[in-house]
């Protein structure tokens, strides 16, 4: 088993890198003062040109021109097996290759609808044709959305927007190729041949289902826009609730450049970028009690200086104080109070585990600690794609001693997704940070002062929306 | 694609693993990249259509399983063919003919059909059911082979795939006409309409014979052996949708029992050939080369449209 990265430094090299540190928090304060909260609703045809040349690459030759391309495209099980494919794509152990194939080749397969047909569906949901509800509309989309497309436009109030528009016919096909659970249990067992499935379809399903309603998302995006408003690298676009139905959003268009080309630049803004996502992940969980399960590269934008906008809020979870208490409980334990009872009684608590479950204290710590060994330790660490690994192998690991005896309780399912895409997307920037640090902060139980210029930012923030 | 037949396919394993596999590869490899012309029908045509159908892996089936009932035929295949050591390439081989025909420039297919001829000419022998001779060049079983393949695309896109309204059929056995002559069949002898075509097909019953070669083929394409546990059950949807669709004269030679399929379970029999059809979708090649076809469609539409 490997272990995240730790860098132990020599009392030099330490001098060094905090000498580079601090020149670092001082660029990353200095970008973060430089931020002004009104940039979106100024220079509009600006943005709505930035996003033209943030165009992806589509199949504009081959879009679907009717509903019933739409059906052909995706149903008969492939939008569902396309979906899937988005959930494991980012778990590449414990998937077989030719399934993994087919899934990422599905994804592929789907063109972007014709100027008409997605005129079509915005006059059947809004009552208009997009030309006259907007004062710019480009009819040619910028973006795949999987179910859908992104137009760029702007409002009638010079508001540059992004709108999401979903494939006509799209919310029946699925649906109805959802309702056979047969096949898809056999299509899941095939593709990752040691897992128990019976949680993961209901996850599948209800997650489909979630992601085809428009108008959920449109409110769930609504209340992390409102949640996260003023935040200093943290921005989530707003809706405009007036120009959404149920298969349309509009939002606030975004800037930023994609996952792929933050990729390329320096560690230190990397590093940054990774610290806005770890806050956004874990203040959402603890403090808005409300998790976007979808942690993937192509939910994210990013510009210098840590700022990143997270988009798609098709699949969020919400919980309930009582359905938190007990991960907290979890967490504190094994990483705080050093307490491996109080760990395994929490996991009972939660309905992780068995009560009686004829298992060691030790082996439940065993198998399960790998997935805290970011917060365990203190320090600086590095997010490895070794790390990411482990933990995806431990998650579909059921012959493991305690797998006999373990569950994941339905309502915590979604957030396995933590231990699925997060870290994988982390490692996948070669993340660095003190992670245990940030943790501290956010833990409801914990509260601990700032530990990063970030954090300042955000406790000032935290104290300015608390007025 | 100036490959003779079947290199491009990799040898057999004697078992049916690599089905998906190797029929996508006999697809990917039978569409053009830079056809020299439209072939025999060319882009508007319904054979373009079915022959991408979804319900093609149930039009196949049924087909060698229908085709099996004339004993001439099925001896020439049971004493000739590899089709035991290497069933699914034998399989892979068949549909790469089809799709060459269909979708290949008129060089192409007449390339394939000439390999094709050349094979025939030396199968030939003594049926030992019936005691006749016979000849794999002999334009009535050639007929017989083509009349069940073009019933059976029709019956299988209706029930599974896409709909096929009476004037597509009739234009579709129509189109095919042109396949018959290209193996063999004399001009004037391949049913033209649907009303042909049925005429021929009941005209045909008595010849046919439920041998013991004929009862081990349908034996083993309902139930192959040697499959992937996961593969087996999706197959198992695929027989029953085969089943269904054979003609009442065949299920009844063959001591089957007669069943309808209900709506639910052609809905759920769809999905696993959207099933098949994704993982076709994943193999190399296949995706390049649907897209190909797809424009040539769309550039004919668009040069057909009146302008506005």
């Amino acid at each position: 088993m490997s272990e995240p990265e730790k860098k132990r430094k020599q009392p030099a090299e330490r001098q060094r890198s905090v000498g580079r540190l601090r020149v670092e928090r001082g660029l990353a304060a200095a970008r973060l003062a430089a931020r002004g909260g009104t940039r979106y609703a100024k220079n509009a045809p600006r943005l709505f040109r930035a996003a033209g040349e943030q165009r992806q690459q589509l199949r504009n030759d081959l879009a679907l021109q009717t509903a019933e391309d739409v059906a052909n495209t995706l149903g008969t099980m492939k939008g569902v097996l396309m979906k899937l494919g988005q959930m494991a794509s980012y778990v590449d152990d414990g998937l077989n290759p030719q399934v993994r194939r087919t899934l990422s080749r599905l994804q592929d397969s789907v063109p972007p609808m014709s100027p008409q047909l997605a005129a079509q569906v915005i006059r059947e949901e809004l009552g208009k044709d997009p030309e006259q509800l907007f004062k710019e509309w480009d009819p040619e989309p910028i973006a795949a959305a999987s179910i859908g497309q992104v137009h760029r436009a702007i409002t009638e109030d010079g508001q540059a927007v992004a709108v999401k528009v979903q494939y006509p016919g799209i919310r029946e096909t699925i649906s109805a190729d959802l309702n056979n659970v047969a096949l898809i249990r056999g299509l899941l067992k095939a593709a990752a041949p040691n897992q128990d499935v019976g949680a993961l379809i209901e996850e599948l399903r209800e997650r489909i289902r979630e992601e085809l309603d428009y108008q959920r998302e449109a409110e769930n995006q609504a209340s992390f826009a409102d949640y996260y408003d003023g935040h200093p690298t943290i921005r989530v676009p707003k809706v405009i609730a007036e120009l959404s139905a149920q298969r349309v959003i509009t939002s606030e268009l975004a800037t930023g450049v994609r996952f792929s080309e933050m990729l390329t630049w320096p560690q230190s803004e990397k590093n940054l970028a990774a610290e806005t996502i770890y806050r956004y992940v874990f203040r959402s969980l603890y403090e808005a009690r409300a998790f976007n399960g979808d942690p993937h590269p192509g939910n994210y934008l990013f510009e210098p200086g840590g700022q990143v906008t997270f988009l798609d809020y098709g699949l969020v979870k919400h919980f309930t104080p009582a359905e938190l208490k007990p991960l907290e409980t979890m967490v504190r334990t094994l990483c705080v109070d050093e307490d491996p009872e109080g760990f395994r009684a929490g996991m009972v608590a939660a309905g992780f585990l068995q009560p009686d479950a004829p298992v060691s204290t030790e082996q439940v710590i065993d198998q399960m600690s790998v997935f805290y060994d970011t917060v365990r330790r203190h320090g600086t660490q590095t997010m490895t794609s070794e790390y990411s690994s482990t933990v995806a192998r431990r998650f579909f690991d059921f012959r493991s001693p305690i797998a006999p005896y373990a569950n994941i309780p339905r309502s915590y399912v979604i957030v396995q997704r933590i231990n699925l895409g997060l870290f994988s997307v982390l490692a996948e920037m070669h993340a660095t940070g003190d992670w245990r640090a940030l943790a501290e902060e956010i833990w409801p139980f914990f509260q601990a002062p700032p530990s990063t210029p970030m954090g300042e930012a955000e406790a000032a923030w935290k104290k300015a929306r608390a007025q | 694609m100036s490959e003779p037949l079947n290199t491009r396919l990799t040898p057999g394993t004697g078992t049916v693993a690599g089905f998906v596999e190797r029929t996508a590869e006999a697809f990917a490899a039978s569409i053009p990249e830079s056809p020299a012309d439209d072939g025999f029908f060319g882009p508007g045509s319904v054979t373009w259509r079915l022959t991408s159908d979804l319900s093609t892996p149930i039009a196949g089936l049924r087909s060698l399983i229908v085709q099996a009932l004339h004993p001439l035929a099925m001896a020439g295949v049971d004493q000739h063919s590899d089709w035991r050591r290497d069933p699914v390439g034998r399989f892979a081989a068949t549909s790469m003919y089809v799709v060459t025909v269909a979708y290949g420039d008129r060089p192409a297919a007449e390339r394939a059909a000439r390999v094709v001829r050349k094979i025939h000419e030396h199968v030939h022998g003594t049926d030992t059911v019936t005691g006749k001779p016979y000849r794999a060049d002999d334009p009535d079983l050639l007929l017989w082979v083509h009349a069940v393949q073009v019933e059976s695309t029709v019956r299988a896109a209706r029930l599974f795939g896409t709909s096929v309204s009476g004037q597509d059929a009739d234009a579709f056995v129509a189109e095919m006409t042109a396949a018959a002559r290209l193996i063999g069949v004399p001009d004037g002898l391949a049913p033209a309409t649907v009303a042909e075509l049925d005429a021929y097909l009941a005209a045909v019953q008595p010849e046919l014979l439920l041998t013991q070669a004929a009862r081990d083929t349908a034996a083993f394409l309902l139930n192959p052996p040697g499959m992937d546990p996961e593969l087996a059950d999706l197959w198992d949807d695929l027989k029953e949708g085969v089943l269904a669709s054979l003609p009442d004269w065949a299920t009844d030679i063959y001591g089957f029992e007669r069943r309808d399929v209900t709506a639910e379970r052609r809905a759920e029999i769809r999905q696993v050939l959207g099933v098949f059809d994704a993982l076709t979708l994943g193999e190399p090649g296949v995706l390049e080369a649907r897209q190909r076809v797809e424009l040539r469609v769309r550039e004919a539409r668009a040069s057909q449209a009146p302008r506005e």
